[in-house]
């Protein structure tokens, strides 16, 4: 018995060693390129561009991020990033949160036809262009709304908050009802104090989720001045893949660029300012969304 | 969760209208949420027809002119077509069934951690890269993979091999590029969910298992694999209605002219011919093809896991 137990427990090292060690890699292998990225975008532009920098920046440099805001349009870009991850996470969350809540309500005539009819929608969709007709006949096409108005309601985030109410207890609301509560009192001063942690995952995710969006400005607007910054990277990101010669000659780089800001250095600046707020928001996200993917995966 | 309502029975009694009547604040509430629905979802939805119409601007949806199963045989018979579905099945299969594995994987490992610091750490970096979007992510990429200054290459030539690949322009490593940046990415993410489901396993089966003998890798395949197997199911039917249409985002931005050939799927095909070039009825004929397809595969696969494992989405 004695040596088998031995046995285990030295299998068991093993196992736990390599385990630590995989579990080692795996985030090395995830930070790296993150950290090389952020060594080139505080590094010497033109000194970047003959390789060599790994994850320490060699000719430190804050020209990259001053050029980034020196850029009128990069600048103006961030704007309209800011704004319709503002005004577009208030507006899903006041329109999800109002449904979430009056489909909490079991006794509601329709509740299953409406649930079904909106839980259909995440397995058959009309698809690209028929989507893209219903904008252009919406209006809402190379407009500020395109941003806002398609991505008002997730399935799953209504799913997620819904789950939640039903798990707040009966016994508040109906309390609240012989106290003369309607419906909206109850919600405005019952349900929502009650439920920051699923408007905290909720918000966060269609915060971000706003904020990474690139393809509504690529496609359904026309006008450069309303793109977010996610789509402005996007073309410029496109533009270094049409473009084979980019990094190939790195004489020439150096030769045709005055300044020691290349464009690549700049693109590498854009895209740490574009990440930090996320970065950010992270810790508070983290806090709560093992809770909030538990939740979504209770379906009924 | 299943407490009565004392007043059921109650509301139950009553005709509908009165019913409806009382609820009047909740519909109201429940509007935008409809129109919503109705707007956005359902009115593209019948924009289908499109894919049997010749659609012209002027007469609307409704009124163009019907051309029956026209786009279908084109796209059927054209050139495209069979390049097209093998390079989305080749992207479907990498991102449903050989990327499916790597999350289970790092859940189990993540489980076995028992230094809390640890494994908050590891999970902590691990997600992080699920909330960089596409194009930061390609863009860093670019950066790490561009030939002679970029980071791999510059191992390569330290280590003595060629340092002048150009990774994004070679066809024959898009696939690799593609897999290793969707793991990368989702590898995190994707393990929480099973990390929940371990979490609810019954702790005592644990124990049992520990006083009957049976080592890490044992209870790691005799309780916590058996434990889980209801979430791998459902993770897998979700997964795999995404077959014909995975991954928009990173083909789309991963493609140059040099992998072309392997990186033009349905979904960039039907983007490039709708949106860029205009040819809307064909275009949806696609988007069509793609949706029945994984609506198909969706209900299938929940057939299939219902029978072996009785879990189901609906």
């Amino acid at each position: 018995m004695k040596t088998s137990h031995i046995k285990y427990s030295l299998s068991d090292r093993i196992v736990k060693w390599t385990i630590y060690t995989i579990v080692i890699l795996i985030c090395a292998a995830i930070l790296l390129p993150c950290l090389n990225v952020l060594a080139l975008s505080f590094n010497d532009g033109a000194d970047a561009a003959k390789g060599g920098v790994y994850f320490w920046p060699r000719i430190f440099t804050l020209g990259n991020f001053k050029e980034v805001f020196k850029d009128g349009k990069i600048v103006s870009a961030y704007r309209i990033s800011v704004a319709r991850t503002v005004c577009g996470t208030l507006i899903s969350l006041i329109v999800t949160s109002f449904a979430a809540y009056s489909l909490r309500e079991k006794n509601l005539p329709g509740r299953a036809v409406i649930t079904i009819l909106i839980t259909f929608t995440m397995l058959f969709s009309g698809g690209q262009i028929p989507t893209y007709i219903q904008y252009k006949n919406l209006g809402i096409l190379n407009t500020f709304w395109v941003y806002i108005l398609p991505g008002t309601v997730h399935v799953t985030y209504l799913i997620m908050m819904r789950a939640f109410f039903e798990s707040l207890p009966e016994s508040l609301v109906e309390s609240a009802q012989i106290d003369g509560a309607g419906y909206f009192k109850i919600y405005r001063r019952i349900i929502i104090p009650l439920s920051k942690p699923v408007i905290a995952v909720v918000s966060l995710y269609t915060a971000v989720g706003h904020w990474n969006d690139w393809f509504a400005g690529a496609f359904y607007m026309n006008s450069s001045k309303l793109w977010p910054v996610q789509t402005v990277l996007q073309q410029m990101l496109q533009r270094a893949m049409a473009a084979q010669q980019e990094y190939t000659n790195v004489s020439q780089i150096v030769a045709h660029n005055a300044s020691t800001v290349t464009s690549d250095s700049l693109k590498m600046a854009a895209v740490v300012i574009t990440t930090v707020p996320i970065l950010c928001v992270y810790p508070f996200i983290q806090k709560y969304f093992a809770q909030g993917a538990m939740l979504g995966a209770v379906k009924e | 969760m299943s407490k009565r309502n004392p007043s059921v029975a109650y509301i139950q009694k009553k005709p509908l209208g009165k019913r409806l009547l009382k609820f009047w604040p909740l519909y109201v509430m429940l509007v935008p949420c409809i129109i919503y629905y109705i707007l956005f979802c359902y009115i593209p939805m019948g924009g289908i027809v499109l894919a049997f119409k010749d659609y012209s601007f002027k007469k609307g949806i409704y009124g163009s002119d019907w051309v029956g199963f026209r786009y279908f045989k084109t796209f059927f018979t054209s050139y495209d077509c069979g390049r097209l579905l093998r390079n989305t099945l080749t992207v479907g299969l990498i991102k449903c069934i050989l990327e499916f594995p790597f999350a289970i994987i790092l859940a189990l490992m993540l489980n076995e951690i028992k230094s809390y610091r640890f494994k908050k750490i590891s999970q902590t970096i691990t997600y992080l890269p699920h909330f960089l979007s596409s194009v930061i992510i390609i863009t860093m990429m670019q950066r790490i993979l561009a030939p002679n200054n970029g980071v791999l290459n510059q191992v390569i030539s330290a280590m003595g091999g060629d340092g002048s690949t150009f990774f994004l322009m070679k066809a024959k490593y898009f696939y690799q590029i593609l897999f290793g940046m969707d793991i990368w990415k989702n590898i995190g993410w994707d393990s929480i969910m099973y990390l929940a489901a371990i979490a609810g396993i019954d702790p005592t089966l644990y124990e049992a298992a520990e006083i009957d003998g049976c080592n890490r890798l044992k209870r790691m395949r005799y309780i916590t694999i058996p434990g889980i197997r209801g979430t791998i199911g459902l993770l897998f039917i979700m997964g795999v209605g995404g077959l014909l249409s995975s991954g928009f985002d990173q083909i789309f931005l991963l493609r140059t002219p040099g992998n072309m050939s392997v990186a033009d799927t349905l979904d960039t095909f039907v983007v490039r011919v709708g949106l860029q070039n205009g040819q809307f009825g064909y275009a949806t004929s696609i988007g069509l093809i793609q949706g029945i397809v994984g609506l198909i595969l969706v209900v299938s696969a929940n057939k299939i896991c219902k029978r072996m494992t009785e879990v189901s989405l609906w």
